[in-house]
């Protein structure tokens, strides 16, 4: 009984696996070749799966059609985050860019000054609270005036201000989705029939979207292996400052890799609606990334492939371990496997630093 | 010849403006509850800077301690509510706060603090996650069903001594865990700690190499942080609330918020977590009335917008203003 | 007794030896350098002997104890500082802190506390010759300076071995006859030994150093009192390359 459960859930793993290890192959790719973790990696998986319910909802496609345009809006999504917050802390030549002075701060302070006489405060209570938010949203506005006017050279940061930043970049991409759509959950309905293994029942979107990401994983590799712009890739990946001696531009690559990693992250939250159509809401990324990272970790963490074979072990362990919680009485299955991929990262950070570290 | 940095006096800003706080909640009809909300912005940011700000480290994770503290006080009264031990039974929860945020951070220290940069945040990022499927997992403390325990408070206290409890002695204790983070972090710096901290903080390798034990001061800073979250959520949830939830004490936006105060103020420094607490805690309020649903939407912005422009926080770019004034031994 | 003694160390990096079979022994207040060029291996045995990572094979022997596997801050308190290639003081301390801090956690650590390791820093300031500066953030100062504030950070330790890497990279000859000067007062007034680590400044090793070691593909080549050393072919050939074929080394 438990063994054909067991079997069963190993099947239905191994092909979520697939899909897991290519949600992942973004989050290695920007590591491998920035050294910036995609702390709000969650959030990018989030818009692919409002991409899928969007298409399917508003104009009756299938999510294999939204694959392609997942992975415009990522790639875009990339270059406009990239250009707009990561650069001016990754980029190797700095940013280069003038401070704008009094000038922009006035633009800054008169353009909040109008938004929030048209917002209009309630009452002459607030005009403190409003001093202060004014004082707060300058400083946002400033900041934002000085990236298109420009704004001091920076030394490359520390890793720390990545991690903030692509954890701010996730907060704001939920929030605004959360805007649109409001935080409700939702999901559609594509049936295309099942295929009966015998063991289990799978239906043949979870098929779809199993090969879509192997051969998106597949295209990849081509990509990398076969084609000038992979490799330009692949030699800063291995030795920036060697690439750039070699006439690669860096810059450009580094960007070009954001919008790439990008791109396939959002591109895999197309790929997860096929396989759970449900549930999604502005902040059903958050799980993902934590899976993202167990599996990242898994396999080296600057590997794209790696990742993808990552996924495939994850899957497998996770859909594994659910039939062993449900199998023993007083424990609540979903939670405890949530709790156990957590568990799961702690020990293969705790028992293979080294092994990690040197994938650099 | 002592140099005069090397005083206790920055203390005195900070006593100040909580005691101004604390009176303005006091003497302004109708005020205590924003105060009291302040005052919490102002103690996680006190309590989340003692790491974040002296290591340089960012713990994602960070709310579980809040978490775990708010179930030792719910545990302590929730189970031992008839035992007739009066105001034992808020030591005890204080107490029990204390030993499970210790015990989470030891457990969690003992992996991620052998990690450098962004393998400390992975390691970390899931730890409140993790913690409340446990709990919702393992069925332990009632699991998802959570505990209220307002009865057992007006059982063990009698009505008005837990209504006094809930709403005002929990903000009292909030603005003691406050004080407390700040003092504790004025001693850190004054001592070897903090400069074993800030050493690490600008380069770790440089910093072992100097004869500091890396490890055992990032962890003493981190035990210290947790201590302090698991004082506050006993407190600002436990005993203000009366029933904790697992996804309510887990949710990470709270981690989201204290790094926004603690940049806001400015890394690392004593005054900056107070400062970026009022200006936050002000702000949201004002936010939530004007702008309702949007306030992480324009908090995440600035907090990019202050890392790229002014990684120095309010007091930090202060503070190099009064730089050889009379002033500059009370800011730090 | 020697000071410190280092038998058959080998370390490896995946399938590169960084250090081939090390084995040399370093004297009281001896003043040596290790040169070699570019890849020899030199830094990869100051980190070794400062254990910022263990040797896979061979021990080391720091005044009777072994050390092979201390981690790095014990052996700090043990007596070995040093210096980096390119100079990394704490940034956001200010240069009074940033020397404190090696009083504070170095061999004389423990009996240290944090008022007396600021004097112990003014100390060495005047040394130095900074004070214009103390108060200032070590990150804003130049990288001359930047390099004594480590220098200084490190004595502050109170080491009885001092590593210094390529403590002259990037000087012009004025300033290296003042810091091999400087070097020498050093290692007179407070009696400590220093390897000073150098790649190419021949006019650096020949002045301050009374022993060499020639490392040469991360192998001891030469171990010689240094009129000998740097006379003798094989170090020729290392820096010169074969004549006349053979082109030379790379700069």
């Amino acid at each position: 009984m438990i063994l054909e459960q067991l079997s069963g859930n190993l099947v239905h793993g191994l092909v979520l696996g697939a899909v897991y290890g290519m949600a992942t192959m973004g989050l290695s790719l920007i590591f491998g070749v920035l050294q910036v973790v995609n702390v709000g990696h969650g959030a990018f998986i989030m818009v692919g799966a409002y991409t899928s319910l969007m298409m399917f909802k508003a104009m009756g496609l299938p999510p294999v059609v939204a694959i392609p345009v997942a992975m415009f809006i990522g790639m875009a999504l990339g270059m406009l985050f990239y250009y707009g917050a990561v650069k001016p802390l990754v980029s190797p030549s700095g940013s280069g860019i003038r401070k704008p002075g009094m000038k922009g701060f006035g633009i800054a302070a008169g353009s909040f000054v109008a938004l929030m006489v048209i917002m209009r405060p309630v009452s002459l209570v607030f005009h403190l609270h409003f001093a202060i938010s004014l004082f707060v949203g300058i400083i946002f506005l400033y900041g934002f005036l000085l990236y298109i006017y420009g704004g001091r050279r920076q030394e490359k940061a520390p890793e720390l201000t990545t991690l903030l930043v692509t954890f701010s970049l996730g907060v704001i991409l939920e929030e605004v989705v959360k805007q649109i759509f409001t935080s409700e959950a939702r999901g559609f309905n594509w049936d295309i029939g099942k295929l009966d293994l015998g063991i289990t029942v799978l239906p043949y979107t979870k098929i779809v979207a199993s090969l879509g990401s192997l051969g998106i994983a597949v295209l990849l590799y081509l990509w990398f292996r076969k084609t000038r712009a992979g490799m330009a890739m692949r030699s800063v990946v291995e030795d920036d400052v060697g690439a750039r001696v070699c006439g690669v531009n860096v810059d450009w690559q580094f960007a070009l890799s954001f919008s790439l990693g990008i791109g396939l992250t959002v591109t895999s939250g197309v790929l997860l609606t096929m396989f759970i159509p449900v549930g999604i809401n502005p902040y059903m990324g958050g799980p993902y990334t934590l899976k993202a990272f167990v599996i990242a970790v898994l396999g080296g963490l600057a590997s794209p492939y790696g990742a993808f074979f990552g996924g495939v072990v994850f899957g497998l362990v996770e859909n594994g371990s659910y039939t062993l919680f449900a199998n023993i009485p007083g424990l609540e299955p979903f939670a405890m496997t949530r709790f156990f991929s957590f568990v799961m990262l702690l020990v293969i950070l705790l028992v293979r630093p080294t092994g990690l570290l040197r994938a650099k | 010849m002592m140099r005069p940095v090397k005083t206790y006096y920055p203390i005195l800003p900070v006593i100040i403006s909580y005691g101004v706080l604390f009176g303005i909640g006091i003497m302004v009809p109708g005020k205590w509850q924003l105060v009291s909300q302040l005052a919490f912005y102002c103690a996680l940011g006190q309590a989340f800077n003692l790491f974040m700000g002296m290591t340089g480290y960012v713990d994602f994770g960070y709310v579980a301690f809040m978490g775990v503290g708010t179930y030792g006080m719910a545990v302590s009264i929730y189970y031992l509510y008839d035992k007739g031990l009066g105001l034992g039974l808020i030591v005890i929860g204080l107490i029990l706060a204390a030993v499970f945020s210790t015990l989470l951070s030891l457990a969690v220290g003992a992996v991620a603090l052998r990690l450098r940069g962004a393998y400390f945040a992975i390691a970390t990022i899931g730890v409140n996650e993790g913690f409340r499927f446990l709990i919702e997992g393992a069925r332990i403390w009632n699991g998802a069903d959570g505990m209220i325990f307002y009865r057992h408070l007006k059982t063990a206290f009698g009505k008005q001594t837990a209504m006094a409890l809930s709403t005002m002695w929990a903000d009292v204790m909030v603005f003691g865990v406050a004080v407390l983070a700040a003092v504790l972090t004025l001693i850190y710096m004054r001592n070897k700690v903090g400069y074993a901290l800030t050493a690490l903080r600008e380069d770790e390798d440089a910093a072992k190499v100097m004869g500091i034990n890396v490890t055992k001061y990032k962890l003493t800073a981190f035990i210290t942080s947790a201590i302090l979250a698991g004082l506050l959520g006993a407190s600002a949830w436990a005993l203000k609330l009366t029933y904790v939830y697992p996804e309510d004490v887990f949710e990470i936006h709270y981690t989201v918020e204290a790094i926004i105060i603690v940049l806001l103020g400015g890394a690392g420094t004593l005054l900056g977590p107070l400062v970026g607490g009022l200006i936050y805690g002000v702000s949201k309020y004002y936010l939530s009335i004007v702008l309702p649903g949007f306030q992480l939407l324009i908090f995440a912005p600035i907090i990019i917008a202050i890392i790229v422009l002014f990684p120095e926080g309010t007091v930090g770019i202060f503070k190099k203003r009064i730089f050889g004034t009379p002033l500059e031994k009370y800011i730090i | 007794m020697s000071l410190l003694k280092v038998e058959n160390v080998t370390k490896r990096f995946g399938g590169l030896v960084a250090v081939d079979d090390m084995s040399f022994e370093i004297g009281h207040g001896e003043l040596m350098a290790i040169v070699g060029p570019n890849g020899a291996g030199k830094t990869t045995m100051f980190n070794l002997i400062n254990g910022v990572f263990p040797a896979d094979e061979g021990r080391i022997i720091f005044e009777d104890v072994d050390v092979t596997n201390y981690p790095a801050y014990k052996r700090a308190h043990l007596g070995i500082g040093r210096t980096f290639q390119i100079a990394r003081p704490f940034a956001s301390a200010t240069v009074q802190e940033n020397i404190a801090i090696g009083g504070m956690f170095g061999a004389a650590g423990s009996e240290i506390n944090v008022d007396e390791a600021m004097e112990l820093a003014d100390h060495y300031i005047d040394l130095i010759g900074l004070k214009p500066h103390r108060d200032k953030p070590a990150g804003g100062l130049t990288p001359i300076e930047k390099k004594l504030v480590e220098i200084a950070r490190a004595l502050a330790m109170k080491p009885r071995l001092l590593l210094m890497d390529e403590a002259m990279a990037g000087m012009n000859p004025k300033d290296i006859d003042e810091m091999v000067a400087f070097i020498r007062e050093i290692r007179d007034t407070e009696g400590i030994a220093i390897v000073a680590l150098v790649e190419h400044i021949m006019r650096a090793v020949a002045g301050l150093t009374e022993r060499v070691i020639v490392m040469h593909q991360g192998a001891l080549l030469v171990d010689e009192p240094t009129q000998v050393a740097l006379t003798d072919p094989r170090v020729i050939e290392v820096y010169l390359g074969r004549p006349p074929e053979e082109t030379h080394a790379e700069g």
